[in-house]
């Protein structure tokens, strides 16, 4: 049942991949701009240059065929050339995608550690200061825009530390220039961008936890696990949060595209070298090849991650059952 | 139950006490101290703002060997191909890997690199390049005639046409031919005379033939040494580009000009010009450009040196002269367009909007220029009753709404800009205030930078447009006044049209003579004046931050991103 489920699941992703990366083509190719090699106003390139550069990327044909070329490309495993710097879009995928994993892997983890408890805590003293402080922190996490919070951060733990001669954080890239790349240094520069990726997890998804956990709390079961005397943490741990994660996975699951684009803002922010930060600035130049590689990858993993969630909702929840 | 469940049960009790006891006291507390400290941090930034000035940053102290400079900007290179780049960026760092037949000093005098000399013929169509001696590639490898006609080949030579270089069409409507009568010789023979020839076309980063003169055209577009060029002949070789974050090259021993003293240089990718200024205040980057919005942030800080000259760059707005355009029959009036410019107070929007960063223009040839006209024939200080007058007289007069209108149709447009930059659209704003002071209804519009230029070059529905456009040492500016480039593609995109500045700006180019083209640049600058198709607002100035643990860099008006010829002569302090 489940492989036949998985199966039709499949095929339905194709016509979501076409569909989403036309539209993509079909919206940048709406926007009334287009490649321009001369980007600068460069005052030595002529018209006809600009012409014989842009058919030469084939940007001189209607836009399906454009398309069709291509998907025929796509097919056979060649995502192309960027238009920007001819080299693949794959190396550029590849260049990235460890620094993204590395940023938005770090800050899941955070999230997860720390909304579960601030949830659970939540939950068991409903209605105290306590949770009414935590539910404020929470919704100035959803509230303060991540871009304002990372320049916040950077003014406050780069610039002002750094010019009292306290210990001070770096402020962009995932390494320093020189001699940078080890361990110690690679945590630096990881601090400031997780702590902003991370509070939006956090909030998010200790408000679920927490209402998540209310519900469970309240049901019969939880009574007679009390009733029978047992313990208060194994009534919480055992009966109550294991109950309460189920809606977490599908959060979390839906996170995975996130793994190549969610910390968008915050890898422009903090110059952090990641996917999300390579298909803004190419979206921007209408770098058509790279911006419709990143899609096509980004579609995948959002296709991934839902699966992944409904697959682990049956292994977690023996309630659900996959039917037709 | 078992013992270690009731450990685990009395854990659970501790922390939930310990979470009464913090919400209810402590946390006031703890916020209370937060605050304090944020009061008493940025008392003490600006103390130290108050305290500090600005050191100078060439000394005669003794050069140390050795070290790195970081140099951040906030734009990734997109490729290292001389031939192929025409973005800023790229040329940056092709200046530091790279050197060419001829370099340019700060004022844009052409002075020699790869070309030790170089003769004009006398009917001016043939140039003849006598090369340095001795000269090798970072690999040993010998650097002849042979590298330099190959470069220039893949942007001329119709064999190698399907090589995406953005020179060709400018190469290859102009360069005959070019002979290597010996290794160190290039006679390069041109079809016309062409006056920007040496100072356009003569600096473009020789190509090692040994390496590339293999491939065909269209394998090098896509060729490995296009983002990993492992042999070069600049002060510096290759040695990293970690896409969307930096550029390390290092000293190259093998340079003509003997090693730079430096041993690293690394181009860093940053998020934007506030993290420009603040990289530089904390030392993780030693030279970056400064946006004129953060020039005074770095009042305070005593460990960077800044340096401001003016530019070859202008802030222009165009007004659209295609009758057949909905905001064109607005403009065809000479008056309008003059009395528009009189309408607006150049000198105080430079301070407003550029902290005085800025020149006011009144040529459309930059004061850099050894071409430059101070005062053109028509001169358009602040006069907003002349303006007013001016529309009155020309017969827009104001109706019942304020608004000025000539035979039913109202003065009132759209103006087009680049979202994102502040000066720029802070100029819309200042204009859409000083003109509805006059009765005339200008609404700014933003848009991004690719579908400005689209706009500019192929769409052309826009009322006005606002840009800046970056000129190189020639004073030729037909790529945006000669009618020959109101075709699509060109940046004409305004439809100037005027046979006596295309004759003009034809016969200047034609014209080696430079007494004789300063006084044909005077005449086209008297002429723009009164014709004002695309007033110019200002000419802006160029403003670089440097450490002052860095010595020896010199930046000026055409030293600034590519052209460097002090490079290898760079240093610093520490040695680090």
């Amino acid at each position: 049942m489940l492989a036949k489920y998985i199966a039709r699941r499949f095929l339905a992703s194709v016509v979501v991949v076409l569909g989403v990366t036309a539209i993509t083509l079909a919206l940048m190719k709406t926007t009334s701009g287009s490649y321009v090699p001369g980007i600068d106003l460069n005052p030595a390139l002529r018209p006809d240059d600009i012409a014989r550069l842009r058919a030469d990327l084939g940007l001189d044909r209607p836009g399906w065929q454009w398309y069709a070329t291509w998907i025929w490309g796509v097919l056979h495993g060649d995502f192309g050339h960027s238009m920007i710097d001819g080299s693949t879009v794959m190396s550029h995928i590849g260049d990235r995608l460890p620094n993204t994993i590395e940023l938005t892997a770090t800050a899941i983890v955070i999230g997860v550690l720390i909304a579960i408890p601030v949830g659970i805590i939540g939950a068991l003293r409903h209605g105290t200061k306590t949770d009414h402080t935590m539910t404020v922190v929470s919704v100035a996490g959803f509230a303060v825009p991540q871009f304002w919070m990372g320049l916040i951060l950077i003014l406050v733990f780069s610039v002002t530390l750094e010019q009292h001669g306290l210990p001070w954080l770096p402020s962009s890239g995932a390494y320093s220039a020189v001699n940078g790349g080890d361990l110690i240094d690679r945590i630096e520069h990881l601090i400031l961008p997780a702590t902003v990726l991370s509070f939006f997890y956090i909030s998010t998804w200790s408000r679920f936890i927490r209402s998540s956990m209310l519900e469970v709390l309240s049901q019969d079961y939880i009574r007679t696990a009390r009733a029978k005397g047992m313990s208060e943490r194994r009534v919480v741990y055992l009966h109550g949060l294991r109950n309460a994660l189920i809606p977490l996975i599908t959060l979390i699951g839906l996170e995975l595209p996130g793994l190549v684009s969610g910390g968008l803002v915050v890898e422009v922010v903090f110059g952090w070298p990641g996917i999300g930060k390579l298909a803004f600035e190419r979206a921007l130049q209408y770098d058509y090849t790279t911006v419709m590689g990143v899609t096509f990858f980004a579609t995948l993993l959002v296709i991934a991650g839902n699966l992944l969630a409904d697959v682990l909702y049956g292994v977690l929840d023996p309630r659900i059952r996959y039917g037709s | 139950m078992s013992r270690e469940e009731d450990a685990d049960d009395r854990g659970f009790a501790q922390f939930e006490r310990f979470l009464d006891a913090w919400s209810r006291r402590d946390f006031l507390k703890r916020a209370g101290g937060a605050a304090a400290f944020m009061a008493f941090s940025g008392g003490v930034v600006e103390f130290l703002q108050a305290c500090a000035g600005s050191s100078n940053n060439n000394t005669t102290a003794t050069v140390k060997k050795g070290g790195h400079i970081v140099e951040g900007n906030f734009t990734d290179i997109r490729t290292l191909n001389s031939m192929l780049s025409s973005d800023t960026a790229s040329n940056q760092v092709i200046g530091l890997l790279f050197d060419g037949l001829t370099n340019q000093k700060k004022d844009g005098t052409v002075i020699p690199a790869v070309a030790e000399s170089w003769k004009t013929s006398s009917d001016g169509l043939t140039y003849t390049f006598k090369l340095r001696s001795g000269m090798k590639w970072s690999d040993g490898q010998a650097l002849t005639a042979d590298d330099v006609k190959f470069t220039y080949a893949l942007a001329y030579d119709p064999a190698y046409k399907d090589f995406a270089s953005p020179r060709r069409g400018d190469l290859s409507k102009y360069i005959k031919s070019i002979d290597t009568p010996d290794p160190l010789t290039v006679v390069l023979t041109t079809t016309q005379v062409y006056a920007p020839f040496l100072a356009s076309h003569g600096q473009y980063g020789i190509l090692p033939k040994h390496i590339l003169g293999s491939m065909d055209a269209k394998a090098l577009n896509t060729a490995d040494y296009n983002n990993n060029p492992t042999v070069s002949n600049g002060p510096f070789k290759f040695v990293s580009w970690q896409k969307g974050q930096q550029v390390t090259v290092g000293r190259n021993d093998s340079y003509y000009g003997g090693a730079p003293n430096l041993d690293q240089w690394i181009y860093k990718v940053l998020p934007d010009s506030v993290a420009v200024t603040n990289q530089l205040k904390t030392g993780e980057i030693d030279i970056g450009p400064i946006d004129p919005g953060q020039y005074d942030s770095l009042t305070g800080t005593q460990t960077v040196a800044r340096s401001e000259f003016p530019v070859p760059t202008f802030t222009f707005y165009a007004y659209q002269l295609d009758p057949n355009k909905p905001a064109g029959p607005l403009f065809q009036d000479k008056a309008v367009r003059q009395a528009l410019l009189f309408a607006l107070d150049r000198n105080s929007m430079n301070q407003a909007i550029y902290f005085g960063h800025a020149t006011a223009a009144d040529s459309v040839e930059p004061p850099t220029s050894w071409a430059y006209k101070a005062k053109p024939q028509v001169l358009y200080p602040f006069n907003k009753a002349k303006a007013e007058s001016m529309l009155d007289a020309a017969g827009w007069t104001k109706g019942t709404d304020g608004i000025r209108a000539k035979g039913g149709t109202k003065l009132k447009f759209t103006m087009i800009t680049n979202a994102g930059n502040k000066q720029r659209e802070s100029s819309l704003t200042y204009m859409q205030q000083a003109w509805h002071d006059i009765g005339v209804d200008a609404t700014p519009s933003l848009i991004q930078f690719p579908q400005l230029v689209s706009q500019i070059v192929d769409i052309r529905t826009f009322d006005v447009f606002l840009v800046g456009f970056n000129w190189s040492v020639d004073p030729d500016e037909a790529a945006l006044f000669h009618s020959r480039n109101t075709v699509p593609g060109g940046f004409n995109g305004f439809d100037f049209k005027n046979e006596q500045v295309d004759a003009i700006l034809d016969q200047a180019l034609g014209t080696l003579d430079q007494a004789k083209r300063k006084q044909l640049y005077g005449q086209f600058q008297d002429i723009m004046s009164d014709q004002v198709p695309a007033p110019i607002l200002n000419f802006t100035h160029g403003i670089w931050g440097v450490n002052t643990r860095v010595q020896g860099t010199d930046f000026g008006p055409f030293n600034q991103y590519q052209f460097r010829p002090w490079l290898k002569n760079v240093w610093v302090t520490d040695g680090k």
